[in-house]
């Protein structure tokens, strides 16, 4: 399975060598979707691909080592009917999850979201949706 | 520039689109051989160049003729979908604007969803009501209708399709919702509309070419240019077009509706026009490359008809998705679809190679020379600095919590201002916060004051500031210069004295 969790911390914490650590400890491969570092801590959104268990572990030791963690239950769909491209979501996007493709045609990695919402509401067409689940 | 070398007609160029052998190009395909070959060889060569854009275009509208009722109507007031149409003229005429909003749902329905609605052949509740004459006894009349229920619909839109547009960023502490989409705080993003290479008024900005009566791609058909567009500034390189065209013929691939976030609704059009290759002056201003075209970024952060300008930018850095401001690079929005633009610009190429659509010579050319001038200013409109309170009680963030205690326990306010030694605003303190702090083990301001403080800047329009204290729910502001330093505070009560005169 793969879960989707986005970690906060501050920045009196090193994450790098409790990222490491983790990885160490439990064997599992974290993959790093994206990282904004501010002067005042920083959010990593991590997608961890493992059997339940092994997640449940992962989070767990974050938990313990002072992360904040919070699992995305949520999905995000753009509707390619509705969309033409316009672009007005583009620069609004903090991850880059919704990028212009060589066509110039919009595109959506949900791999890559956060769920910040923002693009939501700022589609002229109403053609993002995004939808809780679990 | 010296003479002439390349002259073609009009006509002539008709001539081989019916023979089949006319050379047609895209804007873009028309960039690079301009480059490759010179505007002398790429004049020879093409006959015409093809443009197109999709953006929002709010002055756009159609005109609907609904034929009689029995008994018949003249309709004093007419509703479509809950979104009222314009009746001013005729009985049964009227036109029904993309800005318009539904008066039952309000953003999220408007003229712009009604168009595209018809032109999807959508059934539309149609209600209107009359005063009665003898000539036209009924007073209202309440029905469903779809596009093909009547006579006459005519795309009629005052203004599209601009030479060129300036970019918007916001140097603000809050978000702004504007024409030009989200503006996010502190530079956070900068967005524009137009089509680059593709844009058609800029392919021909010295109206050469286009004119009353010219014949371009609207909506999915064959339209025209009607007129100048309202606010056309040649001179200052914002020429605009007026466009008319029949909805009846018109595809919602090019035409859609759109809420505009905190803004309103508008219409999406797809527009394209001919450019006839009749010179080489023309070849190269068709040609142009998008490092060419520039515009200016401007800071909506001030809300002022003239806004500063932030830099100048060119349309090539637009397009790459990223440009610097005030040394930080910062994510790029187009607003029109450079996407359909180029569909647009293909397909009209398509139509004329194969014969099935003609340039019509503009009866007209668009006038050069005019300017645009702003609206007639009735009195001024004072700013911050003209009604704040200039006098203002201040404490630094060393004082301590009693001393504070003390200024609000004698003086009739609830916020106190906290500045550095320079006299720059650093954060604000109300009452409550002192009251709860009294008996803590807090001493200094320092340990309670908010630092982040919604603020007016000096030379803010009055109107801004009221709007601003609403949406914050909050009763007044500390008054700032460009450098933070406090230089009043304005609160609800100086506003409504404001209101008060100008009444009187
Ligand atoms: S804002 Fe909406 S229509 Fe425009 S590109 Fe993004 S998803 Fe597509
Ligand atoms: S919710 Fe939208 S803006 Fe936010 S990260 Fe996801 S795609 Fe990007």
């Amino acid at each position: 399975m793969i879960k989707k969790v986005l970690l906060r911390y501050s920045t009196q914490r090193a994450t790098e060598p409790i990222l490491a650590s983790v990885i160490k400890q439990t064997g599992v491969l974290l993959n790093i979707l994206y990282a904004d570092f501010t002067s005042r801590g920083g959010e990593i959104l991590l997608s961890i691909d493992a059997p339940e268990q092994d997640v449940g572990k992962v989070i767990g030791l974050l938990k313990q080592r002072g992360v904040e963690v919070q699992e995305l239950k949520r999905v995000i769909q753009l509707d390619e009917e509705k969309c033409f491209s316009c672009g007005a979501c583009l620069s609004l996007c903090p991850t880059r999850a919704l990028r212009l493709a060589d066509d110039y045609s919009v595109k959506l990695e949900e791999d890559k979201c956060i769920y910040c919402e923002i693009c939501v509401p700022s589609c002229p067409v109403q053609a993002l949706k995004i939808s809780k689940y679990g | 520039m010296g003479k002439i070398k390349v002259k073609k007609s009009i006509a002539g160029i008709n001539e081989r689109i019916k023979r089949g052998d006319a050379v047609v190009t895209t804007a873009e395909e028309m960039v690079e051989l301009v480059r490759e070959k010179g505007e002398v060889e790429a004049a020879k060569e093409v006959d015409v160049v093809t443009t197109g854009t999709f953006a929002a275009m709010c002055s756009s509208g159609v005109w609907l003729n609904f034929g009689h009722s029995d008994p018949p109507i003249k309709m004093q007031r007419v509703w479509l979908n809950d979104v009222e149409a314009y009746t001013g003229v005729a009985a049964v005429d009227a036109y029904i604007g993309a800005a318009q909003l539904s008066e039952t749902r309000g953003f999220d329905y408007g003229g712009g969803h009604v168009i595209e609605d018809l032109v999807r052949g959508k059934e539309i509740a149609l209600r209107a009501i009359a005063y009665g004459t003898d000539c036209y006894p009924r007073k209202e009349i309440e029905m469903t209708i779809t596009i093909h229920d009547l006579n006459q619909a005519v795309l009629y839109n005052p203004r599209n399709a601009y030479q060129r547009y300036a970019a918007a960023t916001n140097s603000g502490e809050e978000t702004l919702y504007t024409y030009m989409g989200t503006l996010l705080s502190n530079y956070g993003n900068v967005t524009f509309s137009g089509a680059g290479v593709l844009n058609p008024l800029s392919r021909d900005p010295n109206y050469e070419t286009i004119g009353v009566g010219t014949r371009i791609f609207l909506g999915g058909t064959q339209g025209y240019i009607a007129w100048e567009g309202t606010q056309h500034n040649p001179t200052h390189g914002l020429g605009t077009i007026a466009t008319i065209g029949s909805l009846k013929e018109m595809s919602p691939s090019y035409l859609r509706g759109c809420t505009i976030r905190g803004y309103g609704t508008s219409l999406y059009v797809g527009l394209g026009v001919p450019i006839p290759i009749i010179n080489e002056n023309i070849a190269r201003t068709a040609g142009a490359g998008e490092e060419q075209l520039k515009t200016e970024l401007l800071d909506y952060g001030v809300p002022r008809r003239d806004r500063p300008v932030v830099r100048e930018v060119t349309y090539a850095e637009l397009l790459s998705g990223k440009i610097e401001v005030k040394g930080k690079e910062v994510p790029v929005s187009p607003l029109s679809s450079f996407k359909l633009a180029r569909e647009i610009a293909d397909k009209l190429k398509g139509w004329i190679e194969k014969g099935e659509f003609f340039l019509n010579p503009a009866a007209e050319l668009l006038p050069r020379d005019t300017a645009f001038k702003p609206m007639k200013q009735i009195g001024v409109v004072p700013l911050a600095k003209d009604i704040m309170t200039k006098k203002v009680v201040i404490a630094t963030p060393r004082d301590s919590i009693a001393s504070a205690a003390r200024i609000f326990a004698e003086k009739n306010f609830d916020h106190l201002p906290i500045v550095d030694q320079n006299g720059k605003l650093v954060g604000i303190v109300t009452s409550w916060d002192i009251a709860v702090a009294v008996g803590t083990k807090k001493r200094r301001l320092s340990d309670v004051l908010t630092p982040k403080v919604i603020t007016a800047r000096e030379d803010e329009p009055i109107d801004e500031v009221a709007r601003k204290l609403e949406r914050h729910g909050i009763s007044g502001v500390p008054v700032v210069d460009a450098e933070g330093q406090l230089k009043g505070i304005l609160t609800t009560d100086d506003i409504s004295m404001l209101v008060w005169r100008r009444r009187r």
